[in-house]
Formats: structure tokens, C-alpha cells, sequence
């Protein structure tokens, strides 16, 4: 059985699949996808960059759709976020 | 007067948006609070409270990744390999920016696990078990 870890690292792939798998090459989120995976998945932590500016930094080979590689880097950078952001609240009474 | 999307009220923002409960949260944020929450769970162990160092790191993947490491987590030298090899600024201890990449390579090889055996990357789209369950394909 996997472990609570183990399963999170999967629904990871399942949240790319989620919007590469609705139009086009399968493993590929274009433009309009990417502003909706954007917008449902992870808002307050991508909002300072549009989503023309996060389509223009992931899409590193330009080739015009974000693949499974790319979308890691947007993974990692949120994170990195999200995990600065658990800090911000141990001084009010949150605990790890 | 501050509009809604002034500064201050973003930080409120990002204050309440914290707090949410697991239920509101999309399926990406769920998933990277597990981490985040299971990297702490270690990390406040002993020592530095957001560093894991040895001990903890070995106790991460003995416990949390016993099917995608599943060699790996069963021999105290790899372990301490693959530490070595997260440990980019070789202070000996793992802080979040460095272990998450170890994260994201094992999310990268669960998407290829499940692509093994038959299952189509194309228009066939489909999947099989990723890392944690079923096959374990190679034995250690």
C-alpha cells in the first residue's frame, strides 16, 4: 500500500493529466489550459505573474505547450512557496 | 484608500487562504501540503527545526517512501547516497529547497512507471500504477 507521501506524489501526475489530457498531444498543456490549471489549482501562489508571463517561463524549449518536465518546474516553485508560507503562521499558535 | 488588491489585503489573503480546510483546497495544494507537512513531521525531529539531517532523512524513506524507494530504503549506504547527492550545499543536513528535488524526480518517475507495460503516451492516453502500487518491476 502506498504511503499518505506516496499518494501525494501521485495526484501530482494526476493534477498534469488533468488539463495535458483535455485537448491535443496528451502530454502537452497549452496557453488557455495552463491559465485554468493556474487559476484552479494553486492561485495564490503564481498571481504576481500573469498566466502569458508562467506560460512564457515554463515552455523552456518553445515549443509552444508545457510537457510533464516543464510542469515540474512549476511544482517546485510553488512548493518553495507554499512551504515559506508555512513558516509565516508559527507565530500565531500554528504548529508543524 | 487601499483597493481590494492592495498589498495589505493580498497578506490577509494569503493569511486566510492558509487556513483553509483540507476540503476547499484544490488537488495540488492538498498534495504539496503532504509534503510539506511530512518534511516537517521529520524535520523538527531533533536539531535544526527545518533541516533534516541524517537520522531524519533516513526515517523519511524507510517510513514515507517504502514502495518508490524501494531498494534504496532498505540499505543505510544509499540512503546516505542519495543525501549526498541532495545535499548541494554540503552542510550535511537537507534543507526543503534541496530534498524537493528529490520529490520531483520521484513524481517524474511515478509518471513513468505508469506509462510501462503497454500503456500509451499518444492519443491512446492511459496509465497503469505508478511507483507505490502493484508492480514493483526490477527486483532490489
Amino acid at each position: 500500500m502506498p504511503t499518505e507521501l506516496e499518494k501525494a506524489l501521485d495526484n501530482v501526475v494526476s493534477v498534469y493529466h488533468k488539463y495535458s489530457e483535455v485537448k491535443g498531444n496528451h502530454h502537452a498543456i497549452y496557453k488557455d489550459d495552463l491559465k485554468k490549471l493556474l487559476t484552479k489549482e494553486c492561485p495564490q501562489y503564481t498571481k504576481k505573474k500573469s498566466a502569458r508571463e508562467w506560460f512564457r517561463l515554463l515552455d523552456i524549449n518553445e515549443d509552444g505547450a508545457v510537457n510533464f518536465q516543464e510542469f515540474l518546474v512549476l511544482v517546485v516553485k510553488v512548493a518553495l512557496r507554499a512551504h515559506e508560507e508555512s513558516h509565516k503562521h508559527e507565530g500565531d499558535g500554528h504548529r508543524h | 484608500m487601499p483597493g481590494p488588491h492592495s498589498p495589505a489585503s493580498a497578506l490577509c489573503l494569503l493569511g486566510s487562504e492558509y487556513k483553509k480546510m483540507a476540503a476547499e483546497m484544490s488537488q495540488l495544494e492538498s498534495s504539496l501540503n503532504t509534503i510539506i507537512d511530512t518534511f516537517h513531521h521529520y524535520s523538527t525531529k531533533e536539531g535544526h527545526k527545518d533541516t533534516l539531517n541524517k537520522k531524519e532523512f533516513s526515517g523519511l524513506v524507510k517510513t514515507e517512501l517504502p514502495n518508490f524507494l524501494k531498494c534504496e530504503s532498505r540499505d543505510e549506504a544509499e540512503i546516505n547516497d542519495i543525501l549526498e547527492d541532495l545535499d548541494t550545499n554540503q552542510d550535511q543536513q537537507l534543507s526543503f529547497e534541496e530534498v524537493i528535488m528529490l520529490f520531483a524526480k520521484l513524481i517524474n518517475a511515478t509518471h513513468e512507471k505508469m506509462h510501462e507495460g503497454g500503456h500509451h503516451r499518444g492519443h491512446d492516453h492511459s496509465h497503469g500504477p505508478g511507483l507505490g502500487e502493484g508492480g514493483q518491476g526490477k527486483g532490489c
